[in-house]
């Protein structure tokens, strides 16, 4: 479409200029000439209006469009909607096929949910486009605006065309009585007081305040793709690291792929008491706090898992709780769990010869790697094997059913007074329940009745009580992700809370026509207004000032 | 009398006050017609009376909210009860603002009604100050929850000006299709409204009738390890059971109207924390409140909104559309602030990330992403006036969903116990 | 910003759109499933001592047909499997075939106690604290990789395996090298 962009004025505007960017008249010809103006971006064009799009121009256009914008936003949201329907797949710790989950758990719409990928929502190609979509039409749109707006903003004509003024949604026209001159004076006095500045030129008059705020949403913007670009960076491998340590209470525990190492020195649990409690709650046990006292090693040598004792150095201690993490060095550990199945660590055992009743050791046996060699009073002690879960198996030998110190038993040699030269085999069992449960004593048959090993006492019995669970968290993109969430802030602030407000007014002999115009607050516009023209001496209700209609 | 007693009576004191504020409103506003003459001074005086008694009340219900806060140890906003009754404050804090700048009596009218129905909605959860658990023991609980509250407030009284706004402009008089179904939307935003109550009168009713029926209900259940594992639990119900939860059988239960067992059962997929027996709260609810509906129609034998719409002639549909944009755009920086960077703030120091997809967190991004269509809307022609207080309203309807329902339907970290 | 730095400004937007959010959305549809390697997939590296004391890598039989299997005293089907994979280590040795026996993180004396008992000939790598084995996402015991010469996986094998079902692998494995 051909569009003539030269105005009466003299000034040849860009295609898509609405206003004349010298005079300000409307250069839309078929507009009606009562109509409120259009006053987006001053009148601008966007950079993007061209008589002639290429092809790069479309897409640009396309991008440009608040319309589009606006259509994403609303995409998106049903879309985010979507995913809130079952749990995310990333709310499962397990790595087990989710696809029978969701089936079993919720029936045919399960099974379609995650059929669909639904129940990956937040990670699925779609979502993620349309967040890449809302990126670009961020950085588009601004960059289609805020130059123009810029400009125009800039090298503002001071004397505006009278249908622009009456155009405008707030507008006044009346006479002046007395010196045209000092009823000016008097206007820019009251509009000075309330703090506007006022630039006066051949008769006419622009108060201006607040201006800054028209690039509010702009910086929002810059504040936001700063924010989406660190999330992007976030997926650096290098810059990013989420993984869970599991530490029994009393053990160090290597960090996974780094030469860090975290001891788990004492858990502590801590539960409210009754006292504390409301009534219905009491008799409850209700979590106080939880607590890893955490230490942080560095490995300087001896890392890797083949190469037998890590030299390790502390560099960090800290009492990790849910509410604060251990950090050093852009490492950071999070309580995340814990458990209290209490795990056998070690005992300290007796042996006792039954003929004389004396009574020989303690020695340690650790339940995990644990000496070979034991020299005991007169008595020496081979251990030759070891189970943690004894069982005897289909064959009928004795096995272990797991890895972990459930039923640890125990086969020693033992040699010394009273015995065989050549050694004599004896099962122990630590745990009493296992003692019984396989029956010890007749499975050592005739040594039972001259020696027995045993613990005395649960002071020498040594278990792990708590387990914790941290997160080991490394992510050098945060700090950009504050410093875009911050900018976009401080935009969202300065667009919202601040308006701007200008004020033109030409005096025509003894006629001043008056347009105000905002882009937020036309009450506070009108009041402002209202207050000028009181000063000058023309006292008007506010109201009247208003030009109707639902205008920007 | 300790802090806690004291906190309760403030709550009370609060509560009556802003019930006689809106009394004093509806005396401003529907009370001009029998004025002797000067509509405006009456409207002035009562409502210059109705605007104290209600920041009386914002001043009692302050003092509870300290009180309670130095009775218990912490600030109360970490269960349902506390959070709505901020929420309810919040909103009196957004509406006194917004009253503040454009000194329109009508507006109170709409948003102390708002404020007693949140309000009283929070009573219904239990009232006891509970210790805290290890994961809300931070002091941006008090940051968070707070700002996000305060935006969510703005955002409403800018629905409350929206659906004024709507009550003022959709024609009452025109037989035409478009003015028939924006009457029928606007009537069906009053139902809504009328609901809320019936779910505090049903809730009401029941408990000071002592009311009780019990469930055992199994549950499927998958522990972090993968495992599938089944729980029995008893569900207790304190209205009588018209929705039973899903795969359970009845204990016992009082019989109410003769009848003594439920009617049907909850489907599989409603999953939250007792699931059931709120899909039966909301069933009771949109009984009682039908009930309530027709009772009011029955009364004045017209649409509710052709009730109001004559009491609101007298002012600005412009003013009302500005207000209603002004207070959204006051609270949607606030908004941000709280229920996101806050919030983003709090989890990256709890959860070790800033951003897990949590429903509760999805629900706050959904209604920020609605609010900024909304602004960006605001920029065009066409999407003024009617069309924006319609986006008020829906708007609304979202925050409502992500504060109330999320924790209904949905299961997540933010689920609180709850009817 | 007008006129002739227009179509480079844009141009220049879309590139880094085009770079980043097709790395963005690229990252989505070809993420890692977070679970066992895939055939195709190069294996984790590890270095792990043996029971006799060398440090050995899976890097260091790089052109040679590995048959990598996870096993435990405590699972029944790996107890079972071990003397198999003997069988097959004798037969293809001179083929070139490896075999290595990541231990499951269990006790010193259990794994010698094992493999005494068993004749094992082939390296029994000791795995410490499960670290091996969770860089690899087990989820079952056994599970068995067969890597190719080239360093890259042909198979991955779920719960215990016959001769037969080892024999059929290894004879592919040979085949490419």
């Amino acid at each position: 479409m051909f569009q003539n962009t030269k105005c009466e004025c003299g000034h040849q505007n860009p295609a898509g200029t609405v206003l004349c960017e010298a005079c300000g008249r409307s250069l839309d010809e078929g507009g009606a000439a009562e109509e409120l103006l259009e006053m987006r971006y001053d009148g601008a064009a966007r950079r993007s209006q061209k008589s002639h799009p290429s092809v790069l121009d479309r897409i640009w256009n396309f991008f440009s469009s608040v319309k589009i914008a606006v259509y994403m936003i609303v995409i998106t949201l049903i879309g985010a909607s979507l995913g809130t329907i079952y749990p995310q797949e990333n709310t499962f710790l397990t790595t087990q096929d989710l696809g029978d989950y969701y089936r079993d758990t919720y029936g045919l719409s399960g099974e379609i949910y995650y059929a669909l990928g639904l129940s990956h929502t937040f990670e699925s190609w779609w979502f993620v486009s349309l967040l890449v979509l809302i990126g670009t039409s961020l950085v588009v749109c601004s960059l289609d605006r805020v130059l123009p707006l810029y400009r125009a903003l800039n090298k503002q004509q001071i004397r505006k065309h009278e249908s622009f003024l009456l155009r405008q949604r707030a507008a006044y026209r009346g006479d002046i009585e007395g010196d045209p001159e000092a009823w000016t004076d008097r206007f820019e006095q009251a509009a000075r007081k309330r703090r506007y500045k006022v630039i006066r030129k051949d008769g006419a008059l622009l108060a201006e305040k607040h201006r800054f705020s028209r690039w509010g949403p702009y910086i929002n913007h810059i504040g936001l793709i700063v924010f989406l670009l660190a999330v992007l960076a976030r997926a650096v491998p290098a810059w990013q690291m989420d993984q869970y340590v599991t530490i029994p209470e009393g053990d160090t525990v290597r960090i996974e792929d780094t030469n860090y190492f975290v001891k788990n020195e004492k858990f502590t649990v801590e539960f409210y008491g009754d006292e504390e409690l409301p009534a219905e709650l009491k008799g409850t046990l209700r979590a106080k706090l939880y607590r890893t006292d955490a230490v942080l090693y560095e490995c300087r040598s001896g890392c890797t898992a083949a190469s037998g004792q890590p030299e390790l150095v502390e560099v960090a201690r800290h009492p990790i709780e849910v509410n604060s993490p251990l950090e050093y060095d852009g490492l950071k550990l999070y309580q995340f769990d814990f458990d209290n199945k209490a795990v056998l660590r070690e005992v300290k055992p007796v042996v006792i010869d039954k003929a004389t009743g004396e009574t020989y050791g303690p020695f340690t046996l650790k339940m995990r790697d644990p000496e070979t060699t034991f020299e005991v009073g007169p008595y020496r002690l081979e251990l030759k094997q070891n189970f943690m879960e004894f069982a005897i198996g289909e064959d009928g030998n004795p096995i272990t059913k797991s890895r972990d110190p459930k039923a640890p038993a125990f086969i020693f040699m033992v040699y010394g007074p009273g015995l065989d030269e050549k050694g004599e085999p004896y099962i122990y069992f630590p745990m009493q329940k296992d003692k019984a449960a396989f029956s010890q004593d007749k499975l050592n048959a005739a040594i039972a009745d001259r020696l027995e090993i045993k613990v005395n006492g649960m002071e020498n019995v040594s278990f792990v009580e708590y387990t914790t669970f941290l997160n080991v968290r490394k992510d050098l993109a945060m700090p950009y992700i504050w410093v875009g969430l911050g900018i976009s802030m401080l935009g969202l602030v300065m667009g919202a809370y601040w308006h701007h407000r200008r004020i033109w007014l030409r005096v025509d002999g003894s006629r001043a026509t008056i347009g105000a115009h905002t882009n937020k607050n036309w009450y506070g516009m009108r009041a402002d207004l209202a207050a000028a023209l009181k000063a000058a001496g023309n006292e008007t209700d506010p109201k009247s000032l208003d030009n109707g209609g639902n205008r920007t | 009398m300790n802090w806690l007693d004291l906190s309760s009576s403030a709550f009370i004191a609060a509560f009556f006050l802003y019930c006689f504020g809106f009394l004093f409103y509806v005396m401003a506003i529907a009370g001009r017609k029998w004025s002797h003459g000067d509509p405006a001074g009456h409207e002035r005086k009562w409502g210059r009376i109705a605007f104290i008694v209600s920041a009386l009340g914002l001043a009692a219900q302050l003092t509870f909210f300290f009180t309670r806060w130095i009775g218990q140890g912490h600030i109360p906003v970490s269960n349902m009860y506390e959070f709505m009754t901020f929420l309810g404050m919040a909103v009196m804090l957004a509406f006194v603002i917004i009253f503040l700048i454009y000194r329109k009596p009508i507006l109170g009218m709409f948003a102390l009604p708002l404020v007693i129905i949140i309000i009283a909605y929070a009573s219904v959860f239990p009232q006891e100050s509970q210790p805290l658990i290890p994961a809300l023991n931070s002091y941006w609980l008090k940051i968070h929850v707070t700002t996000a509250a305060l935006g969510e407030a703005f955002l409403a009284v800018g629905f409350a000006a929206g659906l004024l706004h709507l009550l003022r402009t959709v024609d009452y008089a025109s037989k035409e299709k478009s003015a028939r179904r924006e009457r029928f939307w606007v009537e069906v935003t009053m139902f809504m409204l009328i609901v809320a109550v019936g779910f505090i009168i049903s809730v009401f009713s029941f408990r000071m009738a002592g009311y009780e029926a019990e469930f055992r209900q199994e549950t499927a259940d998958v522990t972090q390890a993968g495992e599938a594992v089944s729980n029995v639990e008893t569900v207790r119900y304190t209205m009588p059971p018209i929705v039973q939860p899903f795969n359970s059988e009845l204990l016992h239960a009082d019989a109410f109207l003769g009848v003594d067992e439920p009617l049907l059962e909850a489907p599989s997929w409603m999953n939250g924390i007792n699931a059931g027996r709120k899909l039966n709260t909301v069933v009771w609810s949109l009984l009682t409140g039908a009930i309530l509906y027709g009772l009011l129609r029955l009364a004045f034998r017209k649409q509710l909104g052709a009730v109001i719409h004559p009491m609101t002639t007298d002012i600005d549909p412009d003013d009302l559309d500005e207000i209603s944009y002004r207070a959204i755009a006051i609270g949607f920086p606030i908004f941000t602030l709280g229920a996101l960077i806050f919030a983003m703030i709090w989890a990256q120091i709890a959860w070790s990330r800033f951003w897990g997809w949590d429903p509760k967190e999805v629900w706050a991004l959904i209604t920020w992403l609605f609010y900024s269509a909304y602004l960006h809307l605001r920029l065009s022609r066409g999407w003024h006036g009617k069309r924006s207080s319609w986006l008020t309203v829906i708007g609304f309807v979202i925050i409502m969903f992500t504060l109330i329902g999320v924790n209904l339907v949905i299961a997540g970290l933010h689920s609180y116990a709850g009817v | 910003m007008k006129g002739a730095a227009r179509k480079p400004v844009q141009i220049l937007i879309f590139l880094g759109v085009l770079l980043l959010g097709g790395y963005a959305i690229g990252k989505t549809l070809f993420a890692s499933k977070d679970g066992l390697p895939m055939p195709g997939d190069k294996p984790p590296e590890f270095t792990l001592s043996t029971l006799d004391g060398r440090t050995v890598s899976l890097s260091d039989y790089e052109g040679k047909p590995v048959v990598l299997n996870f096993w435990g005293s405590f699972c029944p089907p790996c107890v079972k499997e071990m003397p198999e994979f003997q069988r097959q280590y004798d037969k293809w040795k001179s083929e070139g075939l490896e075999v290595l026996a990541v231990n499951l993180s269990e006790d010193n004396l259990t794994v010698r106690n094992f493999v005494a008992g068993k004749n094992l000939t082939y390296p029994i790598l000791r795995d410490v604290d499960k670290e091996t084995e969770r860089r690899y996402r087990l989820r079952s015991y056994p599970t068995t990789f067969f890597i190719r010469p080239d360093g890259k996986l042909e198979e991955v094998y779920q719960g215990g395996m016959t001769e037969q079902d080892i024999e059929e692998r290894v004879l592919k494995l040979i085949e490419e090298s």
